[in-house]
């Protein structure tokens, strides 16, 4: 016998099929066998997480992506996402806290700026009143907006999405009114000095959008939630939650199926009867969560395509993809100690111009700006007595990578890898660059061939106001086209970030559950 | 504070209807975007297309011409096999590997082999790969039985990190190498020489017989020609050397000290098991740090038993272990001095991996019970994977009854 020869094929009946096992289909997975639904996940990678990992490299274990895990929050001040971890899912996983929000230096002269921020909404708006004298009310004004905005969020997670619309406007008004705005034209209104906007948008990057452009819903929600509920990673990098997952997954009957990528999705009449696999598994099922983008789903994977209506492509055409990433992974034979590096986070920019940040995404040259983290000031023993692990993080349009010939490939990703060393050393006067023990450099190709995400995009679609997820939300239903489809992940309702993709794979595990009791009933 | 309330600040941004209008109007705006957008199915992703040519799942090739190299090693010029869907061959860094995968009498297994040419023949496509006939083990005597012009030969991608990396690395590599441990220094000769990496190259190269040296003339030939960039230093462990400079014996410190700028090179060691230990024994007196040796995983654990906290009593026990690869459930029987891959790949599990030495991790799977010995010089797995039992079969032995659930090769 040999099976594995001819390729052994599964041919299997499940509730439902998740697709992917990135922290969208992970959360939904392992929802979905909570409740006894008999499900596969299948993975067309060898390790479950997505971007969510972490490698091996010598003596040091490198994160992958995450730089910080909100809505994690103290055990005394759970956040969403640990309740979800912890209360719901019954995960082993042990998180640390990061000690402060972020350094943020500006390195151009006529902006120069270096401060550390802290954690917490009165700590933070007492340290921008501190750099900027009279700045108090308007960013208190910011927080408690925020928090209107949070608790709006809240309401309608409490009403199902149905929301009484006078308590709407008596309670949460201001969330009806800053929705359909920008950040900076909420910032306008408020009239933030110039100076406390540097240090009150330095999250920004973590959208990848400008603050002209990004959707202040989104963003302010994203602040509150660190400063509320601090900054988190995992003490054995994001591998440990994405293989508590997968632990959690089998433990509960649910089946994982890694290297095993999924080429169609089985549409007849408008509803999901079933997937098959690259190894050419043929599994029947009405339900299927995609943690793959609708992007890649309505292009690649409904079959036939005849299936896919009009609408489904003009909504992906509609939105705007977002952007992709480039990482330089650091293990150096120093300590952070010896290199005088004292923050955990690092936010590192020219000057603080989001636009013009964002503009210089759009060219293969030295960023306008990164972020860094140096692992050991919040995990000390993450790498070897002497050493630390540092990794620096910048952003690109995927479009700039796409001429990029294979035997060109490594002279360009280390030029522009020695241009972020150079500008990490300039700003924080650490000679990283001569204690470099273990290097490693992944552009928007890597993530591109790890996740096979479209174009190697790691940030979903852009949350501008009128695709920010308020919108989102509240078509929720309106813009499924296919029976038995749900999606979960980075392009997402949520958008994009670990605890919005956590939440929104839980979300769709919730919708698609609902479903199959409805299904039930009709029997 | 009773007057919190009355005090609630309400923002205006346009004016206090506009604002609400704006709100009313996002649904509606949202669907009146998508219903103007086209309507064309987008049918380019050229950063996965990239990423595929420079990281292929799987490479068929075929061979093209064959070279008596020495006594006991032959190189192989492979090229695209175009029946099977491969039209170029991806472009690698040189000292990188191909996984092999080889059926041979019905048993499909894989082996690392470094590439020997330069990454510029790639692009041509055309690999070499200079493969040493090893006296145990059946795969290499199929190859010299099987392999003719024509054979077709399944392979990965270019894998591994044993490369010159000039963010780290200085100027002046010294490559030691042992044996067959030879090739990935000839990949990265070429590529100094062609001018793809700015370094320069002294080898120090060790064999056991006069006639095994592998690229001894063209080597020579390149000393000649590019005395700044290239250098080779033989080390002879026979007894009777006819050869001119050599030097005789074992690649010790003395050896090391007299060809090389000893604090200013960044070494490159490859070679069998026993080299190892040998040279970073020598190498342990200049007191480098970490990051001026690299080491290529020098392959499947030849000796398990030579490790000193490998559990003596076990030798030639065997082990039952249940392995669940996909749907199926397999029992299988497995020497504790073999690993667990060799084991599943010896009942024709063919589970996947690729450089049999503990380090891609391609491998992995899950232990669900039983006892396994990991070498503490082969164990690269990831902190979570061992606090949730997930391990290596390459690297891993069995030292009970194990139950298993193993990933289906790609």
């Amino acid at each position: 016998m040999n099976t594995q020869e001819k390729g052994q094929v599964i041919i299997d009946t499940y509730d439902v099929v998740v697709i992917g096992a990135g922290n969208g289909g992970l959360a939904a997975a392992t929802q979905l066998a909570l409740n006894g639904k008999k499900i596969v996940l299948f993975e067309q990678h060898n390790l479950p997480g997505g971007f969510a990992s972490s490698f091996v490299r010598g003596r040091f274990e490198f994160e992958t992506s995450l730089h910080e895990f909100g809505s994690i929050g103290p055990p005394s001040n759970k956040g969403s996402v640990r309740r979800l971890f912890e209360d719901r899912f019954g995960l082993d996983v042990e998180f640390v806290a990061i000690p402060e929000a972020y350094r943020l230096i500006l390195t151009d002269p006529s902006e120069k700026l270096d401060v550390t921020m802290p954690f917490g909404v009165e700590n933070f708006i007492e340290a921008i009143e501190k750099q900027v004298p009279g700045s108090r009310d308007s960013i208190t004004k910011f927080f408690n907006i925020a928090k209107e905005i949070h608790g709006a969020f809240r309401y309608f997670g409490v009403t199902k999405g149905n929301p009484d619309q006078g308590v709407l406007m008596k309670e949460y008004t201001n969330f009806l009114k800053t929705a359909a705005y920008s950040t900076k034209e909420v910032e306008d209104a408020l009239n933030i000095p110039e100076d406390a906007r540097k240090l009150l948008n330095a999250y920004w990057s973590y959208i990848g959008l400008p603050i002209d452009r990004v959707n202040f819903t989104i963003f302010a929600i994203m602040v509150l939630v660190y400063m509320e509920y601090g900054a988190y990673i995992l003490k054995n990098r994001s591998h440990e939650y994405t293989t508590a997952f997968d632990v959690k997954i089998r433990e509960l009957g649910g089946n994982i199926e890694y290297n095993t990528r999924v080429e169609k999705i089985l549409v007849e009449n408008g509803k999901v009867v079933g997937v098959e696999t690259s190894r050419g598994d043929k599994i029947k099922t009405n339900h299927v969560i995609c943690n793959a983008s609708p992007t890649i789903t309505y292009n690649k994977l409904i079959y036939p395509k005849s299936e896919v209506p009009e609408i489904a492509y003009k909504e992906v055409n509609a939105r705007i993809h977002g952007l992709t990433g480039f990482c330089v992974y650091l293990g150096l034979d120093a300590t952070a100690e010896e290199l005088g590096l004292k923050e955990y986070g690092y936010f590192i920019l020219k000057k603080i111009n989001t636009e013009e940040i964002y503009n210089s995404w759009s060219e293969l040259q030295a960023p306008g700006g990164q972020a860094a983290v140096v692992l050991n000031v919040a995990i000390p023993k993450c790498s070897p007595p002497g050493t630390c692990i540092i990794y620096i993080t910048t952003l690109f349009k995927p479009e700039v990578w796409k001429d990029i010939k294979p035997e060109q490939y490594v002279d360009i990703k280390n030029k522009i890898a020695e241009e972020l060393i150079i500008q990490f050393e300039e700003a924080t006067g650490a000679p990283i660059r001569e204690h470099i023990e273990e290097i490693e450099v992944a552009t928007p190709v890597t993530f591109a061939r790890f996740t096979r995400t479209y174009n190697g995009i790691i940030y979903g679609y852009e949350p501008e106001s009128w695709d920010s997820i308020v919108p989102r939300l509240m078509m929720m239903g309106q813009d499924k086209y296919i029976k038995g489809l749900e999606f979960a992940g980075g392009f997402g309702r949520r958008a994009h970030g670990y605890g919005s993709t956590i939440s929104d794979g839980y979300t769709s595990a919730l919708l698609t559950l609902q479903e199959l009791i409805k299904e039930g009933e009709g029997k | 504070m009773s007057k919190k309330n009355d005090e609630r600040f309400i923002i205006t941004i346009k004016s206090n209807t506009k604002d609400l209008f704006a709100f009313t109007k996002l649904v509606p705006q949202r669907k009146k975007r998508i219903e103007n957008a086209s309507a064309e199915p987008i049918t380019s992703d050229p950063i996965n297309d990239i990423a595929r040519k420079l990281h292929p799942e799987r490479q068929y090739l075929k061979i093209s011409e064959i070279k008596e190299e020495t006594k006991s090693t032959r190189t192989f010029k492979l090229v695209p096999d175009p029946d099977s869907m491969t039209t170029e061959l991806a472009y690698f860094r040189p000292g990188q590997y191909l996984s092999l995968k080889v059926k041979v009498n019905g048993v499909e297994i894989t082996k690392p082999y470094s590439l020997a040419s330069s990454p510029k023949d790639a692009l041509h496509g055309l690999y070499e790969l200079t493969i040493r006939r090893e006296e145990e083990g059946f795969l290499t005597h199929y190859i010299w039985d099987h392999w003719k012009v024509g054979t077709k030969v399944k392979s990965s991608g270019p894998e591994g990190f044993f490369y010159y990396e000039p963010l780290r690395d200085l100027k002046n590599i010294v490559g030691i190498a042992g044996g067959s441990g030879i090739t990935p220094f000839r990949s990265i000769a070429k590529a100094i020489i062609e001018g793809l990496i700015d370094a320069k190259l002294t080898l120090l190269y060790g064999s056991s017989e006069e006639d095994d040296i592998i690229y001894y003339k063209e080597f020579k030939e390149l000393e000649k020609n590019y005395p700044d960039k290239f250098k080779v230093v033989y080390i002879l462990s026979c007894e009777k050397i006819t050869l001119e400079g050599c030097e005789y014996g074992f690649i010790t410190a003395g050896i090391i000290e007299k060809y090389c700028e000893v604090k200013n090179s960044s070494f490159f060691i490859c070679g069998p098991q026993i080299m190892y230990e040998f040279v970073e024994k020598e190498m342990e007196k200049f007191k480098l740090s970490n990051k001026r040796i690299r080491r290529e995983a020098f392959g499947e654990i030849k000796d398990v038993l030579s490790f000193p906290d490998f559990p003596k009593e076990l030798v030639e026990k065997s082990f039952k272990i249940k392995v669940q690869i996909g749907n199926l459930i397999n029992e299988i029987s497995a020497l504790s001095t073999e690993s667990i891959l060799v084991a599943m790949e010896r009942a024709n599990l063919a589970p996947p991996s690729k450089c049999r030495s503990g380090e891609c991790g391609f491998c992995r799977s899950l232990l669900i019970s039983g006892d396994i010995y990991i070498s503490p010089f082969s164990d690269w797995r990831r902190s979570a994977d061992k606090k949730f039992n997930y391990f290596h079969p390459c690297a891993s032995y069995p030292i009970s009854n194990l139950e298993i659930k193993v990933p289906r090769h790609i």
